[in-house]
């Protein structure tokens, strides 16, 4: 399989910009402000870096990861290190009125989270910090070193201080408190209800508050759950940044910009935009999209708990939306409780006891800066070892939580400011609260737990130590993709499958075969269009190199489109669309019309997918320097000894030959072939299938000779 | 591609006076009269009401507006601007500021060199001539609504304000009266619609009506 497939893929060794990172295919752009800031809080040195170094990267996540390699030279180094640096991207279209893409920011760097091993690691979050980084004129943050004492980064147009906390009292401030001090301090006290101006000497103003990234009283206690947040709810979850954040006693990251963006063909951007809406939720002829996370969705639907008749909010509200989303998947109420919570963080606590419990439980979560999965997981597991009389006060393992109180409002809050400041929520020293504070596994390890628990699948963490989110039995390309990275995917491109195959999906329109379905999607899945038997997630595909074609596309499409030029999961792709002609979604053609309009360049759908395979082959480099090994590379014991089923007809394969709407028996996923899948895998990427490890012609192929010179200096360069 | 100047036909996406009564109530009834009395005079007639209930704060009406007039994305050069609170509780979490397009408009009284006025080129809509524009801020200071909806462009050196998309260089649609306006256009929940009926100038209720039907109170928001 090595070898034919690829050659159609070969980036070009020649006319692209050559920098630090070595030579590829240039998408030199309108679009970008064409600095990245560079700010080492060691050395308080506040420098720049030239975007056109790594403009042909894309953007957000491949630039990340090429900044990350460039400039981290020991990648053995742990998450605390004060070498570790953290990347904060933005794309060329962020800021811009590309619809469900304006308002990501990636965020990459040596996480804390995973266990037992410190990936290299990744998250992103929505809001508007990277639109208002990219008004002040950057295009990304690279944060290197650690500061002594408390500080903040104050963003002003090309104005930047690193500012002591002290003055703001900042530090030991919760999230949102930290941030309302800081706009405060940026107007000069002036109220958000006018123009303010910038300071600046030609008059610029604004109305808009800074955005601020900021972590709570978890990143600064470096408990291993703790994550960044901007505004009310958007949150860089996964892999620990906030505690990386507190490492380097970095508090908060503040921006307020008034320049301009420039881009390459306005009218071609505002007509896209125009067009494009036609695909989306239309107001007067409202389609039920079935799942929330289309790009039809309706507004405000990703709020979990307004379908629990319980539990939906009184009063008024709102949709509430990132810059240039044409659908805000949040909301805000009148209440001013549980302001734009979506998604998981919507059901923490649904064992409140009051409407008014749940929004505050979930609003704790923000202010204290935790990432809610695995808060969530450890409180089950707490339960769980409770209601077996393990845990609980004077017991195996003391805690001094009080289960009868679940459910109350005292009782979530005690839990999360142990987690947030590692003592027993009461302001006194606790061993349990220092535990569970490192995380589920690591607290368990502590316990004398662990094996047993995540072998009986006690502890579902299924990747790298990351909580369930979906099941490697079930969601193939899900479980492979993580397995194969560094973290939980959250990628949700094809986990959503299944609402193609719901009748209310179609509304009047005729329903899609299965078959249709099939084709309409695989199609768009260069270069593996004509290969139907990707989408086949039934048992006896679920080892082939059709699956790995899947998993291998999943990536390419993720790292480059979703990750680096940050179209959103949420929203993105846009497969299948009942407002679309003949049903067929805009993606392929929609995302580089976007990025083209933008910066002016003749970037094709494949040209992404390319330059994705080029920055997951970059990924995996920086993995293999860390030490990884294929040896590695597998599942917790449960995963291949208890079987998993859904009965519910949510995925896709085909039975005696014919495609359906299929459910899942229960299956494990065999270890055996697994190991076999992982070597079908490895071939198809180019990598040593004995060790894992990236071979000199794969690199050199995807333009990364520079790569293999650094992997081969360690011993980590693969045969073949 | 970026700086045509020609404009295209419309297709015509107007805010009718039936949908505005049938979203603002009899209310209107008194307003439509005095919009009548405006048809003597030299100003347009036409003027963006909204629904700050309804917005989704997506400022996808400022990245239209400043990319259809500057060629550029910068909020700081929309003429509509969407002030926010992300922990402020609704309604007043949102505060949408579009130029009212007043009958007697205090900010071209205050310029000094008549850079401010109805245009005869653009529909007679109340335009900043930039190339007569001093720079004085004077219309910026006299607008009496905050946020002032006369902006400073500081990338100019000039004022401007909302033309109704009259006078888009970086856009080839049509604008104006009869046109369309780019932030009406963008706005995914139709929190923004064109009149040409004169709102009531008391307050700010002319302005801020309710656009939110059915298919709003169906996806569990308030109609009312």
């Amino acid at each position: 399989m090595r070898g034919g497939i690829w050659d159609f893929l070969q980036i070009k060794q020649t006319g692209g910009v050559t920098g630090k990172t070595g030579p590829g295919r240039s998408i030199a752009m309108a679009g970008y402000t064409g600095k990245i800031l560079r700010v080492n809080l060691t050395e308080g040195a506040i420098t720049t870096i030239s975007t056109s170094d790594y403009e042909h990267w894309g953007g957000g996540h491949g630039m990340g990861s090429a900044l990350f390699f460039d400039l981290v030279d020991d990648k053995t180094i742990g998450g605390f290190d004060p070498r570790n640096v953290v990347t904060i991207m933005t794309s060329p279209l962020s800021g811009t009125l590309t619809p469900g893409c304006s308002a990501r920011t990636e965020v990459q760097g040596i996480g804390v989270q995973a266990y037992p091993y410190e990936w290299f690691t990744r998250s992103n979050f929505g809001g508007r910090f990277s639109s208002m980084l990219k008004y002040a004129g950057w295009d990304g943050i690279v944060v290197e070193g650690a500061a002594a004492a408390p500080v903040w980064i104050d963003i002003r147009d090309g104005d930047v201080e690193i500012r002591s906390c002290d003055p703001l009292s900042l530090w030991g401030k919760d999230t949102w408190e930290c941030q309302r001090t800081i706009w405060d301090y940026v107007s000069g006290g002036k109220v958000y209800e006018d123009w303010i101006d910038s300071g600046s000497l030609n008059g610029a103003r604004t109305t808009q508050r800074p955005a601020v990234l900021a972590i709570g009283p978890a990143g600064e206690h470096l408990s291993r759950m703790a994550c960044l947040i901007h505004d009310a709810a958007n949150g860089s979850g996964q892999g620990g940044f906030g505690a990386v954040w507190g490492s380097k006693k970095l508090k908060a990251i503040s921006v307020i910009g008034t320049g301009s963006i420039t881009i390459d063909d306005p009218n071609g951007l505002l007509e896209a935009r125009i067009e494009q809406m036609k695909n989306g939720y239309d107001l007067d002829n409202p389609r039920d999209a079935v799942s929330p996370n289309l790009f039809q969705s309706a507004p405000g639907g990703g709020v979990t708990w307004e379908s629990f008749p319980q539990f939906t909010a009184p009063g008024g509200k709102r949709p509430q939306a990132c810059v240039g989303c044409h659908s805000g998947c949040r909301r805000r109420y009148e209440s001013g409780l549980g302001n734009e919570a979506s998604c998981s963080e919507t059901t923490f606590y649904l064992a409140a006891e009051t409407p008014e419990t749940l929004y505050k439980a979930t609003d704790l979560l923000n202010k204290y800066g935790i990432n809610i999965l695995e808060a969530y997981f450890a409180i089950q597991y707490i339960k769980t070892l409770t209601e077996s009389g393990i845990i609980g006060p004077g017991r195996e393992i003391d805690c001094p939580l009080n289960f009868d109180e679940f459910g109350s409002l005292d009782f979530i809050e005690q839990y999360l400011k142990m987690v947030a400041y590692r003592n027993d929520g009461l302001g006194n020293e606790s061993a349990f609260g220092n535990d569970i504070a490192e995380g589920t596994l690591r607290a368990a390890e502590k316990w004398g737990r662990l094996n047993e628990d995540l072998t009986s699948g006690a502890l579902a963490y299924p990747y790298w130590g990351y909580p369930l989110h979906y099941d490697p039995r079930l969601q193939l390309e899900w479980g492979y993709g993580s397995i194969f990275g560094d973290r939980d995917i959250n990628e949700h491109c094809f986990n959503r499958l299944y609402a193609y195959g719901d009748p209310a999906y179609y509304g009047d329109s005729n329903q899609l075969t299965t078959e249709e379905v099939v084709k309409i999607i695989t199609d768009k899945m260069v270069p593996f269009q004509d290969d139907q038997l990707m989408l086949d997630y039934s048992t006896e595909n679920m080892y082939s190199e059709h699956m790995a074609r899947l998993v291998a596309w999943h990536r390419y499409y993720t790292r480059f489109w979703k990750e680096s030029i940050l179209f959103c999961d949420n929203r993105w792709p846009d497969f299948i669309n009942p407002n679309a002609p003949d049903m067929i979604g805009s993606t392929g053609a929609a995302e580089p019309r976007f990025l083209n309009a933008v910066t002016g360049k003749n970037f094709t759908f494949l040209d992404g997918i390319k330059l994705g395979r080029k920055i997951w082959n970059l990924d995996h480099a920086i993995w293999t320097l860390q030490g990884r090994h294929r040896d590695m590379v597998h599942f917790p014991d449960y995963i291949y000894r208890l079987p998993k089923g859904n009965k519910n007809k949510r995925y896709i394969g085909r039975e005696n030959g014919e495609w359906k709407y299929i459910g899942i028996i229960e299956r494990c996923v065999d270890r055996q072939k697994f190991e076999e899948f992982k070597t079908l895998f490895y071939e198809l990427e180019g990598w040593d299938p004995l060790t894992g490890y990236p071979t000199r012609s794969s690199l050199e192929n995807l333009g990364l000779g520079y790569v293999a010179n650094a992997l081969d200096a360690h011993n980590k360069l693969g045969k073949g | 591609m970026a700086g045509t100047l020609e404009k295209k036909e419309r297709t015509d996406s107007a805010f009718s006076r039936r949908d505005f009564i049938k979203h603002s109530g009899m209310a209107v009834i008194g307003m439509y009269v005095l919009g009548c009395d405006m048809q003597s005079k030299k100003e347009a007639l036409g003027f963006l009401l909204l629904d700050m209930k309804k917005c989704q704060g997506c400022i996808s009406c400022m990245l239209a507006c400043s990319l259809a007039h500057e060629g550029v994305e910068n909020p700081s050069l929309s003429r509509i601007q969407v002030l926010q609170n992300p922990y402020g509780k609704w309604p007043n979490d949102i505060t949408v500021a579009q130029c009212r397009q007043c009958v007697e408009p205090a900010c071209a009284a205050a310029c000094p060199v008549d850079a401010l006025k109805p245009d005869a080129d653009y529909d007679n809509i109340l335009t900043v001539d930039i190339q007569k524009c001093t720079g004085c801020k004077n219309c910026i200071q006299a607008c009496p609504y905050p946020p002032s909806r006369a902006i400073w462009n500081h990338e100019g050196g000039h004022s401007q304000k909302c033309d109704l998309c009259a006078n888009t260089l970086h856009w080839n649609e049509k604008g104006g009266v009869d046109g369309k306006k780019a932030c009406v256009e963008v706005c995914p929940v139709k929190a923004i619609v064109f009149t040409t009926v004169l709102p009531s100038q008391e307050g700010n209720e002319g302005y801020n009506v309710n656009l939110r039907g059915d298919a709003w109170g169906n996806l569990g928001f308030p109609t009312d």
